[in-house]
């Protein structure tokens, strides 16, 4: 089994890196491979001294290191957050359908995120933007608001949190119509962000939310056994010796902090958080103590995959990457649930 | 050591306001086999969930080899108990293997992985249960009893003193059903578990439990050694329902039949004066005795030897019969008391008996029978000629019989129809 980790985990990796090397090339300037290739050698420290760096040329590391690399690296760290904590939505909820925005993450950010663009003005803490931290700030609340409603004497009941999820989820979505049409001039700000972007990314960005998302990423991956044993349901989990109540409420947090996370620094990116998950499993196998990792490194796959083809294809105009992941997951989604038919999850 | 397996005191638990349990207390001693029986909503599946923590506690005690289990968290159970349920269904679609490798979880360390020990475990399990040979394929493709096989593998490996049954072969065929007890048997003769089981089927625990709990309405009705809890009375109490106890003639331990026949008959039951003499023997007397019984008829039955079906069908129905000492011929005096028996009734029966040397005399009670205008019938579901075993004897006899007034019908089912029209 460790073999098989480090197997899918060595191919991933690599095809991550090649990803990223072509997508440092490609873009409103294209770069060739080979003097990417060289850029990106000359700031890692220890092949640095290796490389002759004399015909580079300072704007072509700038374009790399200061507009593409920030990009790359957000598109990855938000699509790890986003793919890993779908695998334990799906895990905990005990359904493949659920995604990382089940329980009101999105709609939160919206939420905030709106508040953040309309009527804060400039406010810098900790070196986000407003409308990140106001993002943040309402997926963190409604998350935590739906989970005390789905609370009952100490136990989450899953179908109130589901219920109550959509429930408030569409009430902010109301309000967030309803000051739309006061605020019509700023209609496009508020819709650009909802539907995703990675176009605002920055080496601030990415630091502020990557320890957060890697952090949380370690701390969880020591309960995959659990969610493992939770695919039994609840009762038979408890009678092989598993706290289902406390797991539950540990992974649901800490999934939802990791989304939250990724969500105030990239806006609503929609299915990769549930379709990564999904081609894993039909790839390594349910075994979450696998699928973890691997799903993981395939969310940054998809998303940085989405992302440069959201850059380049209308260049130099650049469409939302939520747009992108829609159009090729959508298709996607509706073939497994055909497909879902016939097999049983 | 000396501590019970489990130790119940003042248990108590309710579902909204509705007591499910009402202060239960007992004991179940290390390495026994305890059976809980009990009408749905005696309370059997909430005592389970309780001594596996499943449920919380509220009033009362439980304490598991000699720790209470307020004290012990879900993993510290789980190395004690085990609870084969009754299904499982499974979110995502795991092999075989690694289900059973999870039976293991209580055992490992969060940041270590599966040792050499939880393998060896893993696979001597699988080659008790028969899982290996299909172990990679996945749960979700397999049979209701091959998914039951890996659930019980997977229990196993749990590796607990103690391993609780919720009705855990319900649904299975009966194959599946004696493999699974067998297993658990042996589990508890060989390897000194204590296996406490519910069951629906009550033979299936008498045929396998050293003890037997009978559950009412949350109340412990009865508890202790199975033939002192397995009687007609104790069964019909709890059960609400009719039943026979007899023995079973392959393994010798009590056997629990229910009278199918008591809520049909009784339908149609009439207050009848008529008394019927059932003549008896080998066993052809008692679907007889049981119909008319319980359709209201006074019946009594004669002459049959001890030992035979027909003389403990009248002993549990409490009719009136005359009998022999085993294997030996009607003697002259038991003859004399089974004509009294005759001439008391208004009616008298010959079932479709076989005749030999020993029962010979019970076909003279009919001639005679008819001797004394008695009404006769006569069942005729097999023809006489090979029921003679005294070289033609009794075909003689009988023709007689025949050709006197009787009535002779083709099978017991239409003796109720018949006997209406009397």
């Amino acid at each position: 089994m460790r073999f098989k980790i480090v197997k899918y985990t060595i191919i991933l990796l690599i095809i991550l890196i090649a990803l990223i090397v072509l997508s440092s090339a490609i873009g409103a300037a294209n770069l060739s491979i080979k003097l990417t290739l060289k850029t990106l050698g000359s700031i890692i420290p220890g092949i640095k001294n290796l490389i002759n760096a004399s015909d580079i040329s300072p704007q072509d590391i700038k374009v790399i290191f200061d507009i593409r690399l920030p990009r790359i690296f957000t598109a990855i760290i938000v699509g790890i957050a986003l793919s890993s904590s779908g695998v334990i939505f799906q895990g905990v909820f005990r359904n493949p359908m659920a995604d990382p925005y089940i329980i009101g993450v999105s709609a939160g950010a919206a939420f905030g995120a709106t508040i953040g663009l309309l009527f804060a003005g400039n406010i810098k803490l900790i070196s986000l933007s407003t409308t990140s931290i106001f993002a943040f700030l309402g997926a963190i609340g409604t998350t935590f608001l739906i989970y005390n409603i789905s609370k009952i004497k100490g136990k989450i009941s899953v179908l109130t949190l589901l219920l109550s999820g959509v429930a408030l989820s569409s009430l902010l979505t109301s309000i967030i119509s309803f000051i739309m049409i006061y605020r019509t001039q700023d209609l496009a700000k508020v819709y650009f962000w909802i539907m995703g972007g990675l176009s605002n990314s920055s080496w601030t960005n990415f630091m502020t939310v990557m320890p957060v998302i890697v952090i949380i990423m370690a701390a969880s991956s020591f309960f995959m056994r659990d969610l493992n044993v939770m695919s039994l349901g609840d009762e038979r989990a408890n009678q092989l010796g598993v706290q289902t109540e406390k797991l539950k409420q540990v992974l649901l947090i800490l999934a939802s902090i990791m989304t939250a996370a990724a969500v105030s620094v990239s806006g609503i990116i929609g299915f990769v958080g549930l379709i990564t998950p999904h081609i894993m499993r039909m790839i390594v196998g349910p075994d979450h103590k696998i699928l973890y990792p691997t799903a993981a490194i395939s969310g940054g796959i998809v998303l940085l995959l989405s992302d440069t083809i959201a850059r380049i294809i209308l260049s130099p105009r650049e469409i939302p990457v939520g747009i992108i992941t829609s159009i090729i997951g959508v298709p996607f989604f509706i073939y497994l649930l055909v497909k879902s038919k016939r097999q049983v999850f | 050591m000396g501590y019970p397996s489990i130790s119940v005191s003042n248990l108590s638990f309710s579902y909204n306001e509705n007591l499910t349990l009402k202060n239960l207390s007992f004991e179940i001693e290390k390495n026994s086999f305890v059976s809980i029986l009990g009408p749905n909503g005696a309370g059997k599946s909430t005592l389970v969930n309780l001594i596996s923590k499943v449920m919380p506690i509220e009033a009362g005690e439980i304490v598991i080899e000699g720790k209470n289990i307020r004290d012990l968290n879900h993993i510290e159970i789980a190395k004690k108990v085990a609870v084969v349920p009754q299904y499982t269904s499974l979110g995502f679609n795991f092999s075989v293997y690694e289900i059973i490798l999870m039976g293991r979880y209580p055992y490992l360390s969060r940041f270590k992985g599966e040792k050499q020990e939880d393998y060896r475990i893993v696979n001597e399990v699988m080659e008790l249960t028969h899982t290996d040979i299909f172990k990679d394929r996945k749960y979700n493709e397999l049979s209701g009893g091959e998914r039951q096989r890996v659930i019980i593998a997977q229990t196993l490996v749990q590796d607990s003193p103690i391993i609780i049954l919720d009705e855990p072969t319900s649904h299975l065929d009966i194959n599946f059903q004696i493999e699974f007890m067998e297993l658990f048997y042996s589990l508890y003769k060989k390897k000194g578990k204590t296996i406490i089981g519910i069951f629906h089927d009550i033979n299936l625990a008498i045929q396998y439990s050293e003890k037997i709990m009978l559950l009412k309405e949350g109340n412990i009705y009865c508890y202790g050694d199975v033939k002192d809890v397995i009687n007609r009375t104790n069964i019909m109490s709890v059960f609400k329902s009719d039943v026979y106890i007899g023995k079973n003639p392959f393994t010798g331990k009590l056997y629990v039949s229910p009278n199918f026949n008591l809520r049909f008959y009784s339908k149609e039951t009439k207050s009848k004066e008529i008394r019927i003499h059932v003549i008896g023997g080998g066993g052809a007397a008692s679907p007889i005795l049981n119909m008319l019984h319980n359709s209201g008829y006074i019946t009594s039955t004669g002459v049959v030897n001890n030992l035979d079906t027909d003389l403990y069908t009248a002993e549990q129905l409490g009719i009136t019969f005359v009998n022999e000492a085993p294997f030996s011929p009607i003697s002259r005096e038991a003859q004399a008391r089974n004509l009294e028996l005759i001439k008391a009734s208004d009616l008298v029966i010959l079932p479709c008996l076989e005749f030999g040397n020993g029962n010979f005399l019970n076909l003279a009670a009919v001639n005679e029978a008819i001797n004394i205008g008695k009404k006769v019938i006569i069942i005729e579901s097999a023809n006489i000629d090979l029921r003679d075993h005294v070289d033609g004897k009794a075909v003689k006899l009988y023709s007689e019989i025949i050709a006197k007034s009787v009535l002779v019908l083709k099978s017991n089912e239409e003796i109720l129809n018949t006997l209406k029209n009397i």
